[in-house]
């Protein structure tokens, strides 16, 4: 029954086989949403039952995603739209996360932050009390290389927050340079470093690493990243909902995200084979990252339910 | 008299350009490799003198070469740039890392059936296709759009198989992603990078984002590395040294930045020569931080003409 170690282990992954005791032992559930709850704009099989189940038995269902295109109130929209019933405080997507982070280190409301990213961060950001500039509007912006030509940038810009961003453009990998090279200070933060992601169910799609990856080209630096495999967010849960990490079982698809999120933690982990990441991939040489657990989708915890009554 | 022996590693400060030791550097040396962007010209304005100290240069029977990591225009049309500003250049006298993608396929022996993809300017796909490779993306997908519909397929040609990635200053999300397809699902697709340079004197104001923001994008989606055709790499200099019978203990490198020009020059056993005019400044060079010394450094190149008192 007890047995369970959430330090880095380089034990293999087991396969589910006894979600009763996994479910009895944590007091949390942190759950990753693409790959996990849907894929694009479908909901995977048995996830409204599964979730209702957890409350049932008093579990604490917390929700963490990389994707920073939304805010936590468009998030909770997307979980009513799916007749999921999860509420905005439930919600940690990593717009929300570079807000907070701001705010965690006191950045300055005089200062204003430069966005290469989408609706969702701006959203945030306001929430949050900053100034912002950027975001998709700039994606409209063109710029010609010609004698004379002078780009300005605003010397306020205290940081500059990148995230995925289907609004990439020249203008503003320009802006966000300027900012990171000549206003001193400035900060480089990212939402994440996701290399894919899948925006459509069908397939995969060149995700927040790959922005993150310009600004640092072009700037020679590294950021400081507030979503998973940072442990900033669930720092940030921990305290607000005053829970241990030994209680916590993040499940999530992807190893070098959400179980190294979970991890670094110090919690549970459970891998779903329902979105990146298939049993070859976990079971492959090449792959280091070792959860506690897999199985193949969050509805399993359902079907021991069930062999047990 | 004898140099020091080149040494890639070498720490020892570099030494300010005087009439002295301008007139031994001409002295050891048969060819002039010069960069362009911040040592020629600077966007589309050409720094001053240049003119005259080429013209010096060759009348006293050096060989010149221009060797740029910019990708996006071609040989010929690095020629005409250079021929309205008023410098007779040869397009065999220019070596851009657009031209050396090319030839990296060709020496590698890329099969003419097989396609490459390009984030980048037409001075890539020129090159590609003066070279008989086909050439997909480039200026044409500037306009293109991605869709995200559930039913709606990013589709990609399977038949690419390399992606060569240069200074672009269109790209968008659609390249991004096309790029991206092929490197992870096509078996065996190649990732060619021109070249890494963080920034660079697009116009003659300000620097801009050089091809390592695109390239950076790239390794981000991805997570593998390029080959890098461009300086620092030796192969543009394998290349030229090939053509040219030259030894590159008789070059010297001139170049305005540390971590391509100086390190190629280094790299090849070149002398080298550090312009201010361009991206680095002096306390760039001064600083601590600063690992790449160059035997020496100037304002401008025309400076070589003025020490000498010609």
């Amino acid at each position: 029954m007890e047995g369970f170690t959430t330090t880095t282990t380089k034990a293999s992954a087991q396969p589910l086989e006894n979600a009763d005791v996994l479910i009895a032992s944590v007091e949390t559930f942190i759950f990753d949403c693409d790959g996990v709850i849907w894929k694009g704009d479908k909901l995977i099989d048995g996830v409204p039952e599964t979730l209702d189940m957890l409350r049932s038995k008093g579990k604490r269902l917390v929700f963490v995603t990389n994707n920073s295109t939304k805010s936590r109130k468009q998030y909770g929209k997307k979980f009513e739209t799916l007749g999921l019933s999860v509420s905005e405080e439930e919600i940690f997507a990593s717009s929300f996360a570079a807000a907070a982070y701001l705010k965690s280190i006191n950045f300055p409301k005089d200062k204003k932050v430069y966005v290469i990213g989408e609706d969702g961060i701006l959203k945030e950001l306001e929430l949050a009390g900053f100034q912002y500039l950027g975001g998709p509007e700039d994606g409209e912006k063109k710029i010609e290389l010609k004698p004379g030509f002078l780009m300005e940038h605003d010397k306020d810009v205290g940081a500059v927050v990148v995230g995925f961003d289907r609004y990439f453009n020249y203008y503003k990998v320009q802006y966000g340079t300027l900012c990171i090279r000549e206003n001193p200070g400035c900060l480089f933060i990212a939402t994440n470093r996701d290399a894919v992601t899948h925006l459509t169910d069908a397939q995969e799609w060149a995700g927040g690493g790959s922005m993150v990856g310009a600004i640092c080209g072009s700037t020679q630096r590294e950021p400081h990243v507030v979503g998973k495999p940072s442990t900033f967010m669930m720092d940030y849960l921990a305290v607000k909902f005053g829970i241990l990490k030994s209680q916590i079982c993040m499940v999530g698809d992807r190893l070098d995200t959400d179980i190294l999120f979970g991890q670094n933690g110090g919690c549970k982990t459970l891998l779903v084979l329902s979105g990146v990441t298939t049993l070859s991939m976990l079971q492959s040489p090449n792959n280091s990252i070792q959860p506690d657990f897999y199985t193949n989708k969050i509805s399993d915890f359902l079907a021991s339910k069930a062999a047990t009554v | 008299m004898e140099s020091t022996t080149p040494n890639p590693t070498s720490t020892a400060a570099a030494e300010l350009l005087t009439g002295a030791n301008a007139k031994l550097l001409l002295d050891s040396v048969d060819a002039f490799l010069f960069d362009c962007d911040g040592v020629i010209w600077k966007g589309d304005k050409l720094i001053d003198g240049i003119p005259e100290t080429l013209e010096m240069l060759r009348s006293k029977g050096k060989k010149l070469v221009f060797v740029t990591n910019n990708s996006t225009k071609s040989r010929i049309q690095y020629a005409n740039k250079f021929r309205t500003l008023g410098l007779s250049v040869s397009q065999d006298e220019i070596f851009s890392s657009s031209f050396a993608a090319a030839m990296y396929l060709k020496v590698n022996q890329f099969p003419p059936q097989k396609k490459v993809y390009v984030i980048g300017g037409e001075g890539i796909v020129q090159e590609l296709q003066l070279a008989g490779f086909t050439a997909l993306g480039g200026p044409e997908d500037v306009e293109k759009r991605a869709q995200w519909k559930s039913n709606c397929l990013f589709e990609h040609d399977k038949d690419v198989g390399a992606v060569v990635v240069g200074l672009d200053p269109d790209i968008n999300y659609y390249k991004l992603q096309y790029g991206t397809l092929c490197i992870r699902e096509n078996p065996g697709c190649l990732f060619i990078a021109t070249n890494r340079d963080s920034v660079g004197h697009m116009t003659d104001l300000q620097e801009w984002p050089g091809a390592g923001c695109m390239v950076g994008a790239i390794c981000g989606s991805t997570e593998r590395e390029p080959v890098v055709v461009g300086k620092p790499s030796t192969f543009m200099m394998e290349f030229l040294l090939q053509k040219f019978n030259l030894s590159t203990s008789r070059m010297c490198m001139v170049g305005d930045r540390l971590d391509t020009d100086i390190l190629f020059g280094q790299n090849a056993g070149c002398k080298t020569l550090l312009v201010l005019s361009g991206v680095t400044t002096r306390s760039i060079l001064d600083d601590p931080s600063n690992k790449i010394q160059p035997d020496y450094y100037t304002n401008k190149v025309s400076d070589i003409l003025g020490l000498l008192g010609e």
